[in-house]
């Protein structure tokens, strides 16, 4: 990519944070706080079978025996969960019967961030799902992915709809029972989206779901399921932002992905939830839990994360290689300014024979933030011949942002191989000066370095999102020099 | 009990309470997980295992010794006794439950050349001091001789005076009934240069923890070691080296052999301090897996915050290299030979390090006893 | 005969590589074996040098009268069959000298002959290496590293003087070497060509063959030998290319 380029996309996008607004629109809510009620009344507004209920009950009851995870490297005040809310929907969501029956403030908020809904305007040869607040308001393509055999819907739909799918696959890669954030997901999750993938179909388009909160001290928690059946392949992205608000809100998602034999999901997210400002006040609280299962033998599955935004991020995409030659990849940018703190990475747990991952991560620290790397490979006695390669490269602009390694390697097979390598370096003067002299601008300098820095993992997006990717990460690192 | 020991009576007092309040680590200690002493080990036994012996065979001119069970305790003793490191749950244990050990002082500007040879034997717990003055030098093996079904917990401290220079060289024989603990607390001033091998060879549960503190302005820690293991043996290496002044610099190299149904266990963790300006850090740790029951754990940790550093990590776990085994047999060499001839390779950069040959020989004869347990399979 | 390769049958990775291949050599005589890129000239010296992952699928290979196909890479060695690679690995932290005396010991004994101590190997070693400017410095070195390509070659070909090979493989020995290398090479080959030895000499260009004059020459062909004849076919190969020569029935 050319300087200029760069600069006429840096110039292009101007001001911080451009998501940053609220949409006026009356909401429904369901009363402050969590107990049983509230879960049951989210069940109810989903109108959901009795199963769905149960399973829910299960969750919370686990969850109020279990304590909120401190080994992260992330600094926060409690989170009281009795003061939010966990339901929040546009009051007239539920009748939406086509895209052209929805609230025009909806389309003009979705206009607002670049993804039109409507019939006209739809993004060419990408399908969305967009979910406002609790709820699923418009999914785009949906006869054309029908005719493929592909089911792309919202989960509340699908749970509906496809109830011996949802229950075979739901919670089969993330138990109930995983950790806090996961657990306190399944017993409130309001909406999020299911795809399913049948044998031997490889999904005509992109899939996506774009992710917005828009109402205040509300948390989101979406669930998402991918089911790709034997010899099938999807790609899905996922976009997510937020108004800036003063307060901290929390979004707990969970993602589940089962490949099964031969099939392939890309998963690719551009993550741009509001950081906070420049003192570290506001911000989305990011407690995410996101696990691939390659189930079937010779399935890939392939993370790609854009970690810009949020106050706190806390993911760990991982995958399951469980299938015989299966492959796992996971290739991050996670970039943190200001005051925001982001502790990420991923597990690649070796289980069957042959079986290949990939880690490539790029952490970028400005201002005073603090950016930590953890990863697991794990492989176990049954894997032979696994592989694992690991690079670990991070970033830091200015003396008083942090940048942390964690690494766990454990092998427990003689014929595996695992290799990891790591490089911590301020970013480089003479590059600055370079550009600088060429008549860059300080930011425009960064900007422009950092894309190289990312470059490897840029490309593994998707082209609709990869240009975005490249203007956020120059955006994310404003005020970071000079 | 004579005035002057007061002070070491007092933090001894304070090292039994800490450790009472702690307790025995365990694997949901973060930097335990591989090692869980608690599981296999109760605090009892470790304030019941009474004091190790020591024994140094000839003290070269120009070193002050000071016997830790004997009174009146000199001012270096006191002021550092006890004062060095960040007081780990197990250090504080030996400091408390020790009635005894050594402590060694190199005064200013003395380079003694010949190395004090170190001997540990026997249960027990036990404490090592040693001072070097500003401008001074030493080197110290420390080889512990183990027998079976003991409990040895060993706490070390080291302090390193402007520009002193120390050279360390630990051997540990395997002992598969024995627990083997050790703690290395280092204080480094400007300057100074601490330099260090550690041989393990394993025991039921073996640790040897350091701490280092490159506090001085362009002070030094340079650590290798090799970990050959065979049987149900463990050993655990774990490091967190701390550059708090600026323009310190710290390597690490540890190579690892595990066979039979043997953990070998790597943990280092860097920590460049804000104002650590220049500093460098550079970490290498790979291991070798034997057997389908053998596992290698290695955790090599970067916590920076610093910008103006170098700091890099590399880790590796396989086995050995196809294409060298094969031109080795393709010339006449058999496969098990060819096999320790290129362990013996992969072991070599870690052990070539070590500048005395005497001690250099020492612990290519201790890996020399311990590879054929190391290439059996599991039973 | 020597040498006997009956309708050689391999696999690698579940791939066809040589296809029924035939050859036979007798003591004494050298053979150049040329064919073009991938035609299976590598996995011939592997398969021979007893590599593991070449599944033979078919076919015999008999040295001496003795089946080669079930014995180790090391049984194989002692026996006399050498390999000089055409990538000779680099093993750090293994010296030169200690990996010939190691390599030269094992042989001996496992033929049932005394070991050679420290001094006498050493005086072995310096003066077969005189000849191929093959320095103490160099022994010194770690095997094969920081090598340039010409000092790797001529280590190789040490180690076929030192060891005395009957069956000496030489695969693509040319490979990038100039052209004093390379007649450095060649007559370290020729001073060990000998009545009790044979010697397979693969390579892709005639060059080689201009000084280590070969008895036979056969060309190998998608795994098969599809035409044998004097030392002049390579020349006829050299002058019209594979492609041409190919096409031509045997």
């Amino acid at each position: 990519m050319s300087a200029s380029e760069t600069k006429d996309q840096v110039a292009a996008l101007g001001e911080k944070y451009k998501y940053g607004f609220v949409t006026e629109i009356e909401m429904e809510r369901a009363p402050k706080g969590l107990n049983h009620d509230i879960v049951r009344f989210i069940s109810a507004k989903k109108n959901e079978p009795e199963w769905m209920l149960d399973w829910r009950m299960a969750a919370f009851r686990r969850w109020c025996e279990m304590t909120e995870p401190s080994w992260a490297r992330v600094r926060y005040p409690k989170i009281d969960y009795q003061d939010a809310y966990y339901y929040a929907a546009p009051k007239k969501a539920e009748q939406y019967k086509s895209l052209d029956e929805i609230d025009p403030k909806l389309i003009e908020t979705y206009n607002k961030l670049g993804i039109p809904l409507s019939e006209q305007k739809k993004l060419a040869g990408v399908a969305v799902d967009a979910v406002f607040d609790s709820v699923s308001v418009a999914t785009t393509f949906k006869e054309k992915l029908n005719d493929a055999g592909v089911i792309f819907c919202p989960i509340s739909e699908a749970i509906r709809d496809y109830p011996d799918l949802v229950r075979k696959y739901l919670g089969s890669v993330v138990p109930v029972t995983d950790n806090f954030f996961a657990t306190l997901n399944s017993a409130v999750f309001s909406d999020g989206t299911f795809v399913y993938v049948p044998k031997g179909v490889r999904c005509p388009m992109e899939l996506s779901t774009y992710f917005r909160i828009n109402a205040s001290q509300t948390g989101q928690f979406e669930r998402t399921l991918i089911v790709a059946d034997e010899g099938s392949y999807v790609s899905y992205l996922e976009g997510c932002t937020a108004p800036m608000r003063d307060e901290n809100q929390l979004h707990a998602a969970v993602v589940e992905l089962v490949a099964l034999e031969n099939a392939e999901i890309k998963y690719s997210t551009v993550q741009n939830w509001y950081p906070g400002d420049e003192n570290g006040r506001g911000g989305i609280y990011n407690f995410v839990t996101k696990r691939g299962d390659c189930r079937g033998a010779n399935s890939k599955i392939s993370w790609t994360q854009v970690e810009t935004g949020s106050a706190i991020t806390w993911k760990y995409p991982s995958c399951i290689l469980r299938g015989d030659n299966t492959v796992g990849e996971f290739y991050s940018i996670a970039i943190t300014n200001h005051y925001q703190q982001a502790d990420t990475g991923t597990k690649m747990i070796h289980l069957g024979k042959n079986t290949r991952s990939r880690i490539i991560s790029k952490g970028i620290s400005a201002g005073k933030a603090q950016n930590t790397y953890r990863g697991l490979v794990s492989v176990h006695p049954r894997a032979n011949n696994a592989r694992n390669y690991t690079q670990c490269d991070s970033l830091l602009i200015g003396a008083k942002c942090g940048a942390h390694t964690v690494p766990y390697i454990e092998s427990r097979n003689p014929s595996a191989r695992v290799e990891h390598e790591a490089t911590t370096s301020k970013i480089a003067e003479d590059q600055l000066f370079y550009c600088l002299q060429r008549g860059l601008s300080p930011e425009e300098a960064v900007a422009l370095i950092v894309n190289g820095f990312c470059k490897e993992v840029l490309q593994q997006l998707p082209m609709e999102f990869a240009v975005e990717a490249q203007k956020l990460v120059g955006i994310s690192l404003e005020g970071s020099v000079g | 009990m004579s005035a002057a020991l007061a002070p070491i009576e007092a933090r001894r007092a304070e090292a039994l309470d800490s450790f009472r309040v702690r307790g025995m680590p365990h694997r949901r200690f973060e930097h335990w997980r591989y090692s869980d002493l608690r599981a296999v080990l109760d605090a009892g036994q470790v304030a019941q295992a009474g004091t190790a012996r020591w024994q140094i065979s000839e003290i070269p001119d120009g070193v002050e010794m000071f016997d830790l069970s004997s009174g009146g305790a000199p001012e270096w003793v006191v002021k550092n006794l006890g004062n060095i490191g960040n007081r780990p749950t197990m250090e504080e244990a030996s400091l408390a439950f020790a009635d005894g050990g050594v402590a060694l002082r190199v005064p200013r500007n003395r380079r003694i050349v010949e190395p004090v040879r170190l001997q540990i034997s026997h249960a027990g717990n036990l404490r090592v001091l040693i001072v070097v003055e500003d401008g001074a030098t030493v080197s110290l093996s420390e080889l512990h001789t183990m027998d079976a079904g003991l409990v040895r917990n060993v706490g070390v401290e080291i302090a390193l005076g402007e520009a002193a220079e120390f050279s360390h060289v630990r051997c540990a024989p395997p002992a598969p009934k024995s627990f083997n603990v050790e703690h290395i607390a280092v204080e480094a001033g400007r300057n100074a240069r601490y330099t260090a091998h550690f041989g393990n060879f394993g025991s039921r549960l073996s640790r040897t923890e350091l701490h280092i503190l490159l506090g001085g302005e362009g002070s030094e820690a340079h650590l290798s070691g090799v970990t050959v293991l065979g049987a149900e043996l463990h050993a655990d290496v774990t490091s967190h080296i701390e550059h708090v002044a600026g323009k310190t610099l710290s390597t690490q190299l540890f190579k690892h052999v595990a066979g039979g149904r043997a953990r070998a266990v790597y943990q280092g963790k860097i920590t460049v301090r804000e104002g650590a300006n220049g500093s460098d850090s550079r970490q290498t740790a790979k291991a070798l897996l034997m057997s389908q029951r053998a596992e290698a754990d290695l955790k090599p940790e970067l916590i920076i915050f610093a910008d103006d550093v170098k700091c890099a990590h590399g880790a590796a776990v396989g086995d050995l290299d196809a294409d060298s085994l094969f031109y080795m047999r393709s010339r006449g060499i058999p496969e098990r030979e060819a096999r320790r001839l290129l362990i013996h390779a992969f072991l070599e950069e870690a052990v070539a390090v070590i500048e005395d040959g005497a001690l250099r020989d020492i612990v290519w004869r201790d890996v020399e006893n311990a590879l054929p347990r190391a290439m059996e399979a599991a039973k | 005969m020597m040498l006997e390769v009956k309708d050689l049958h391999v696999t690698v990775g579940g791939k066809k590589i040589l296809k029924g291949l035939t050859l036979s050599m007798k003591a004494g005589e050298v053979h150049a074996i040329m064919g073009p890129n991938g035609s299976g000239k590598s996995t011939l010296s592997y398969v021979l040098a007893g590599r593991e992952g070449y599944e033979v699928a078919g076919g015999s290979v008999t040295y001496d009268g003795h089946n080669l196909l079930p014995m180790k890479p090391e049984e194989r060695a002692a026996k006399g069959v050498f390999l000089a690679m055409q990538y000779p690995v680099e093993i750090p932290g293994v010296t030169t000298l200690t990996f010939l005396k190691t390599a030269l010991n094992a042989q001996r004994r496992a033929r049932g002959e005394s070991e050679l101590d420290a001094m006498n190997v050493l005086k072995f070693v310096r003066q077969r290496a005189t000849a191929l400017q093959i320095n103490e410095e160099m022994l010194k070195r770690a095997l094969n590293v920081g090598f340039s390509g010409g000092e790797k070659k001529r280590l190789e070909i040490l180690q076929m003087s030192l060891f005395e090979p009957r069956l000496a493989i030489l695969d693509e020995t040319d490979s990038g070497l100039d052209i004093d290398a390379l007649k450095l090479v060649a007559e370290g080959v020729n001073t060990l060509r000998s009545p009790q030895r044979g010697m397979l000499v693969i390579t892709h260009y005639q060059r080689l063959l201009n000084y280590i004059v070969p008895d036979r020459v056969h060309v190998l062909a998608e795994g098969r030998i599809v035409r044998e004849g004097g030392k002049e076919l390579a020349l006829e190969l050299e002058e019209k290319g594979y492609s041409e020569v190919l096409k031509v029935p045997a």
